[in-house]
This record gives structure tokens, C-alpha cells and sequence, in this order.
């Protein structure tokens, strides 16, 4: 056995009897874990690697928490309501197309973000509560969102995970556009309609429309949508026009939700603050946790030992390890899997489209965003409806997260047919 | 009594925390202290990058540039060293030169931390070591190891997208820390862009005429053991490659891709009069595919992992050269300052009013061929360095 293969072992074992024999937190168990894994590959307590690990993730860390107090903001100011009640009233005879225009504004933050958080978090829960009130079971709901964050994340214009393999081999990120709506819209569709088609076909209007708030509507009229329509003009204005500098989604949120904060109902700023950060304390933990394990991964030699592993295989083989290892690895992000394992199995694939694989890959690594323990899209999707737990909303987008791989892969087997995609 | 423990078990956490922000923040401070090279005997000056432009004055870009002029007049040449930290021949190359070279005609110029604010950390993830030492003449020398990318310190956040100004072309919020994707700069663009800019500002008010750009990349990237060359520059390139074909060093030739903007051999090419040159060697610290961190992968160059790849046939360099296994920074070191030594010959001599010649540079053979093998990996390239 090498050491690798003994320290990933150890990892692994550690970090499983933290997690359901101690019963501690996933974070403090991937800390130990780190420790663990830097002791047996004979790095001894690598205190500086442990620290500059967590670095990884202070951007994203950032994204969430500002996130999630801007969705509160806008839930406590009455802005959800509002807009909940507009799209009802105005699309209820057209069930089909709705969901399908429900789930195009789910993923737009992602589209123009690349994060699938931010669409949880803000259009995911803007539509949340008109999916519900159309009579979309709470499980289903946080699929949509859950699904809607990850394809958002890799529809056009903004594909991180594409950039950076492509970035891996230098390729600039032209070209994918026409390739990316293929691989995302017509799943998007079919993901919607899959999940919510036969609870809102037979939507009984009157009943939900008893049921709509229209309140903070009537009672702030249009100054109610304003952390909205700036939220995504802050979003688009610098991709619009990019000499505009681009301020960050963390500086985004805040200055909508700091705008929400007196645009409709009053609320306790302070209190909504503390809650919104305790919400997502957890996660924000785990992202540390999951920062220190990969740095002592990559110092141990393991992550190598794993790609290579990957690479191994033999061709028709290959795409089984793709499928299977880009996901798992994205437990750790999947912005991570389409750096390690996406730049390497695009240079496998060299001999095909570059474009149309790298794009595919990026579908794939995706569904790291669903992978416990960190499993971003599965945890606020189910956090934004309000779910005790996640895994359900995981096991149901079990078959989901099947098509996009077989949808990836065949992307992948016939790239070069598919090449005129590329404009 | 529940509270009390609540908030012994807090300060506890809190005591906990204040102490490793000391101890790894004192880590992280002194790593903003940067070795530099010991003048050589033909260094003549040595200037900051922001005494060519100002904007850089007082911050992290501000680098030094270490000027070997000669007795003769002739051509200027600029060796930037040092564009990513995390490729250490290319530092270790400027150094090398700027410890031995003596100039004979014309002026050379030599940054050996192009981005020296990407010497000062390491990249999130990767687990980098921090510092390696070399014995060198005058004993044991204390290297960095650094980043690809500026310090978030001096350069944060990164947009979602880095658009590169010039051209519009897109590429990873990332990339925009990396100086070699932000040329030909910006006077009042990012902090990278700055310091691209001080670059090409030195170009063009020297009419520095041939400009290198060291650089290394991970064995299973496409372009290695390879030179880029601007279309300008593609005749000298053409016929210092064969000189180096000759001698038995294997490098491809490209020409720059009209169409990947913010790299040197492109921008510096299309915005000042200079021959951009760019070289790659094999950097076995540097790709997903590598094993364990150590000075054994970085200054040795030897990498299970990578034998493990080359079986796999992943890999774009054969992993054993002249019977050495791997690829010790000789060799790379090596690659470098013969490829510059080659192509400044070909520059001399479609240009023989503006010839440089310079001597006392160790070349391939020196660095690497004639080595005894037991002192490849670091310590062949000390007894170079004072």
C-alpha cells in the first residue's frame, strides 16, 4: 500500500468517526481529518498549510453570507410577497410556460454569476414561495432550486468551471456559448416540468389566490421591487459595459439588502443580521474544513495519487471515472473538480473538441455543488423552503444529477460532430 | 453553571484562534522579505520598475531591475524572471545571470520578480512549500517559492469575470491577479495591470529591443520545453531554435496565437517595438497530476506521480533525459539562459548595429550535461550562485 493511498485512508477513516461515531460537526471533523492526513503523510502539524487552506474559500464564504442576508432582507421587507403574487396573478393560465419562465429567472443570477448559491439564495428564493402557493410540494420546490443553482452556474454567459479548465489549456473562453445552452436549457426545462408539471396543471386560481400576500404590494407600490431591479442591475451593469469595474457579489448583496432595509416593512436589522449569519454558519465552517483538507491532500501527494488513479483507466473506463470521480470531488467545490480532475480528462480527450468537452466537463464537475458534505445547491435549496434537512432534496435529485451525466458524456462521445455548435 | 461553561468553552476557542492568527500572520509577514540576487560583476545599476513608472512607487509591484551595461554600446535585451512565483527556474535563471553575466556590448536589463507581489504567498490549495535552500559559494542560500498570481493583499476581489481591457477577451475572475494575462497594462488599471504596464514603459523608453519571458509549466500542459515567439521575432527564434536543436536540446517553436491576449509574447509584441520571446521548461511541481510537495519535486524535479504519467502518456516531455530521471533545475536553468544565450545570437546577428554580447553565463552543457548527477537538484546551480 503506498503512502498515499494510506493517507487517504486515514483521512477518510477519520473523517467518518468524527462525523457518526463522535456525532461532531462535519467542519471540526474535516479539520481533524486535515491533521490527521498531515501527520501520516509525514508533514508533521502543518499549522501554516492548515490556515493558508481555508483562504480558498473566503471569497465564496463571502458570497454566502451576504447572500443569505439579502434574501432575509427581502423576505422580511415583503419584497417576496410582492413578487410572488405579480407572477401568479399575471401567468397562471399558462402553467407549462411558467415553470419553464420560473426556472430561466432561477438560474439567471447563475448565468451571469457563475455561482449556484447566488440563485439559491436570491432568485431561488424569490420563486420558492410561487412555486409553493401554486401547489408544488416543499420537496420538489428545493429540487428546482437545487437543479436551477447548478445549470444557471454553467448556462452562458458566465461558466467559471469552464474557464477554468479551458484556462488549463489555454483556450479563452469564446465559443462555448450556443455549446452551453444546449448542454443546460433543454435539461432546465425538463427538470421543471418533471418536478412540478402535475401539481400545477390543475391549479385551482381561486384557491391560491386567496392565498397570495398583496400587501406590501399595495402598500409600497413600486419602490417594494427596488433591491430587486438593482440587485440584478449591479449584477449585469459591468458585463454590459466592462470598463465598469466589477464590485463583487459580497458588495452586491449588501448594498441591496442595505437598499431593502427601507423599501418596504420595518424589521430589526440587527436580529435579521444574526440570524442570516447563524443560518449559514455551518456551511461557512465546513468550507473552512473543506479548505484545509484539500491543501493537505494536494501537500500529502494524495490528490495527485487520485488523479492519477482517474487517468488510469482504460478508455471506455475513463468516462465511468469522470462521471463518477468529478462529482465526488466536487464535494470539496466543484470549481476544485473542474481544476484538478477537468483540466487533466480534457487532456485525455485532446484528440476532440476542446470546446465542446471542456463545456461538458464543466457540466459534470457541477454536480459537485450536490455532493455532501458541502453540497451548496442541496443545502440552501433545502434551507430556502425551509427543510430541516438536505439529503432529501439529494436522494430526489438523484435521477436529475443522472441525466446531466449521461448528458455530459454523450456531449463528450460526440464532440467532434457537434463542433459546428462552436461560433 | 451551563453558561459558564458555554463561555469558558468560547474564550477557550477564542484564545485558540488569537494565538494561530500569530503565529502563521508572523509566517505569513516575513514572507513578503525577498531574497535578491548578489550583484555580479557586471552589474553596472540596479533601478527600481517604478523609476520608469511612477504610479508604482511605494507598493508591492515596485520591483528591482538590475542593469548590466556594457563597455560597447549596442542593443538593450530585458529578462523577466519571476512572472509566476510558483516557477522557480525562471527566477532562478535571472539570478543565475544577473551573479555571472559580464556584458561586453550593449545593455541587459534583468527583473528577477516580474510580479513580486506574487513572491510573497503562496496559492490557497496547492500546498506549496514556502522557501528552499541551495549551498551556494558563499554557503546556504534561502530561496522563495511563490504564487502564480498577485497577493490578494494588494489585489482583492477578483471579479467573476476578468475581461482583459485590450482585447475583451474573458477568461476566470483569477486570472486577473496574473500579470503575464494583463499586458500591455494600464496606468490606471488594477494593481497587475500597473505593474504590466511599468514593464512595457521600460520597454519603450530604453527601445529595449529583445525581451525573454521565463516561465515554467506543469509536464502534462501542451506547450513545454517550448518557445513562443511573437511574429516579429519568429526569424531570430527560427534560427536560435535550430542552434538549439544542434546542441541537442530539444524545443518546439510557436508562433503566438493572434487570438489569447495578456500574455507577453503577444502584447509586448503588438504594443512596443520589441522581439517578445517566451520559454517553457517542465516544472514537476506544478500540474494536478503531481505527487507529495518537496525539495526533491521542485529543485529535483522527480515525481512518482509523473512516472506514473508518462506511463499513462499524459505527458507532453519525455520524464528521463541524457539518463536523468525527472527534471532537476539544472536542466531547466539550463534551457533558459542557452535559449536566451541563442536567440540574442541570432538577434546580434540580423542586427549588427545593435549586437549584445555578453559572457560567464552557464549554459546547458554547463548547468546540466556536464554535471555529476549526485549534485543535480540544486546543488550544481549553488556552486553558480555567490
Amino acid at each position: 500500500m503506498t503512502t498515499e493511498l494510506l493517507t487517504f485512508l486515514a483521512m477518510i477513516g477519520v473523517f467518518l468517526l468524527g462525523c457518526f461515531l463522535c456525532k461532531l460537526p462535519v467542519s471540526i471533523s474535516m479539520v481533524l481529518s486535515a491533521i490527521t492526513g498531515s501527520l501520516v503523510g509525514g508533514k508533521g502539524f502543518a499549522l501554516r498549510h492548515l490556515v493558508e487552506g481555508m483562504f480558498a474559500y473566503v471569497d465564496t464564504i463571502l458570497v454566502i453570507v451576504t447572500a443569505m442576508i439579502f434574501m432575509k432582507v427581502i423576505q422580511e421587507s415583503g419584497t417576496l410577497d410582492a413578487i410572488s403574487s405579480v407572477i401568479i396573478e399575471r401567468f397562471h393560465k399558462m402553467p407549462a410556460l411558467m415553470l419553464c419562465m420560473i426556472m430561466v429567472i432561477i438560474m439567471f443570477p447563475g448565468m451571469i454569476t457563475g455561482s449556484s448559491t447566488a440563485s439559491v439564495l436570491s432568485a431561488g428564493s424569490i420563486m420558492a414561495p410561487v412555486l409553493m402557493l401554486m401547489g408544488v410540494p416543499i420537496l420538489e420546490t428545493a429540487c428546482i432550486l437545487a437543479m436551477g443553482g447548478i445549470l444557471g452556474m454553467i448556462a452562458p454567459p458566465t461558466n467559471i468551471p469552464a474557464m477554468i479548465i479551458g484556462a488549463g489549456i489555454d483556450i479563452p473562453y469564446s465559443g462555448f456559448g450556443l455549446p452551453l445552452t444546449l448542454m443546460t436549457f433543454p435539461l432546465a426545462f425538463l427538470f421543471v416540468l418533471m418536478f412540478a408539471y402535475k401539481y400545477v396543471k390543475n391549479m385551482d386560481y381561486e384557491e391560491v389566490r386567496a392565498k397570495l400576500r398583496t400587501q406590501s404590494r399595495e402598500k409600497y407600490g413600486f419602490r417594494i421591487y427596488i433591491p430587486l431591479i438593482l440587485a440584478i442591475f449591479l449584477m449585469v451593469v459591468n458585463k454590459l459595459v466592462p470598463s465598469i469595474p466589477d464590485i463583487g457579489m459580497p458588495l452586491v448583496f449588501l448594498i441591496c439588502a442595505a437598499v431593502g432595509c427601507f423599501t418596504g416593512n420595518k424589521f430589526n436589522v440587527p436580529k435579521m443580521a444574526k440570524e442570516s449569519v447563524g443560518a449559514v454558519l455551518p456551511v461557512m465552517g465546513i468550507l473552512m474544513g473543506v479548505g484545509m483538507f484539500i491543501q493537505i491532500m494536494t501537500l500529502t501527494g494524495v490528490r495527485g495519487f487520485i488523479v492519477n488513479a482517474c487517468l488510469s483507466m482504460p478508455s471506455f473506463a475513463r468516462y465511468i471515472a469522470m462521471a463518477v470521480s468529478m462529482p465526488l470531488f466536487g464535494a470539496v467545490s466543484s470549481f476544485g473538480s473542474a481544476s484538478v480532475l477537468g483540466v487533466p480528462f480534457l487532456l485525455s480527450f485532446l484528440a476532440k473538441k476542446e470546446i465542446i468537452v471542456a463545456g461538458a466537463l464543466s457540466l459534470i464537475a457541477s454536480l459537485g455543488d450536490m455532493m455532501p458534505p458541502t453540497a451548496l445547491a442541496g443545502i440552501f435549496a433545502a434551507q430556502v423552503v425551509g427543510m430541516p434537512k438536505y439529503t432529501p432534496v439529494l436522494k430526489k435529485c438523484l435521477l436529475p444529477c443522472f441525466i446531466i451525466i449521461v448528458w455530459g458524456i454523450l456531449f463528450i462521445v460526440f464532440a467532434n460532430q457537434l463542433s459546428f455548435l462552436i461560433i | 453553571m451551563k453558561i459558564n461553561k458555554r463561555i469558558i468553552t468560547a474564550c477557550l476557542c477564542l484564545a485558540l484562534s488569537i494565538v494561530v492568527c500569530c503565529v502563521t500572520g508572523v509566517n505569513f509577514l516575513a514572507a513578503r522579505e525577498l531574497p535578491m540576487p548578489v550583484k555580479g560583476p557586471g552589474v553596472t545599476e540596479v533601478k527600481m520598475l517604478s523609476d520608469w513608472f511612477d504610479g508604482l512607487k511605494d507598493t508591492n509591484a515596485d520591483t528591482p531591475v538590475y542593469i548590466l551595461e556594457g563597455s560597447e554600446p549596442g542593443g538593450k535585451m530585458l529578462i523577466l524572471g519571476g512572472t509566476h512565483g510558483n516557477e522557480p527556474s525562471g527566477y532562478m535563471s535571472a539570478f543565475t545571470f544577473i551573479e555571472n553575466a559580464v556584458v561586453e556590448k550593449g545593455t541587459v536589463y534583468v527583473i528577477p520578480y516580474t510580479n513580486r507581489s506574487g513572491m510573497t504567498h503562496n496559492d490557497p490549495g496547492e500546498g506549496n512549500m514556502q522557501y528552499f535552500t541551495l549551498q551556494t559559494q558563499s554557503g546556504p542560500r534561502t530561496f522563495r517559492f511563490g504564487s502564480r498570481a498577485t497577493n490578494p493583499i494588494d489585489q482583492w476581489p477578483d471579479p467573476d469575470v476578468y475581461v482583459h481591457y485590450a482585447s475583451g477577451q474573458r477568461l476566470s475572475g483569477s486570472e486577473t491577479r496574473n500579470i503575464n494575462r494583463a499586458y500591455p497594462g494600464r496606468a490606471d488599471g488594477t494593481f497587475t495591470e500597473k505593474a504590466a504596464y511599468g514593464v512595457a514603459e521600460l520597454i519603450r523608453t530604453e527601445d529595449v529591443g529583445l525581451t525573454f519571458d521565463l516561465h515554467e509549466a506543469s509536464p502534462e500542459y501542451p506547450v513545454i520545453n517550448a518557445t513562443v515567439a511573437h511574429q516579429d521575432a519568429m526569424e531570430i527564434a527560427s534560427e536560435g531554435c535550430i542552434n538549439l536543436l544542434l546542441e541537442g536540446i530539444e524545443m518546439s517553436l510557436e508562433q503566438s496565437p493572434t487570438n489569447f491576449h495578456g500574455l507577453t509574447h503577444r502584447e509586448l509584441g503588438d504594443y512596443t517595438d520589441t522581439m517578445a520571446i517566451l520559454m517553457e521548461t517542465a516544472n514537476a511541481a506544478q500540474g494536478r497530476l503531481r505527487g507529495k510537495t518537496s525539495q526533491k519535486q521542485v529543485m529535483g524535479g522527480q515525481d512518482k506521480c509523473y512516472e506514473k504519467g508518462e506511463d499513462l502518456g499524459m505527458l507532453y516531455v519525455p520524464w528521463e533525459v541524457n539518463g536523468i530521471t525527472g527534471h532537476p533545475i539544472e536542466e531547466r536553468c539550463g534551457r533558459h539562459l542557452q535559449g536566451i544565450y541563442e536567440y540574442s545570437l541570432a538577434y546580434s546577428n540580423a542586427n549588427p548595429d545593435k549586437q549584445i554580447v555578453y559572457s560567464g553565463v552557464p549554459g546547458y552543457a554547463d548547468l546540466f550535461l556536464n554535471a555529476d548527477p549526485q549534485y543535480l537538484g540544486g546543488s550544481w546551480l549553488g556552486s553558480y550562485l555567490k
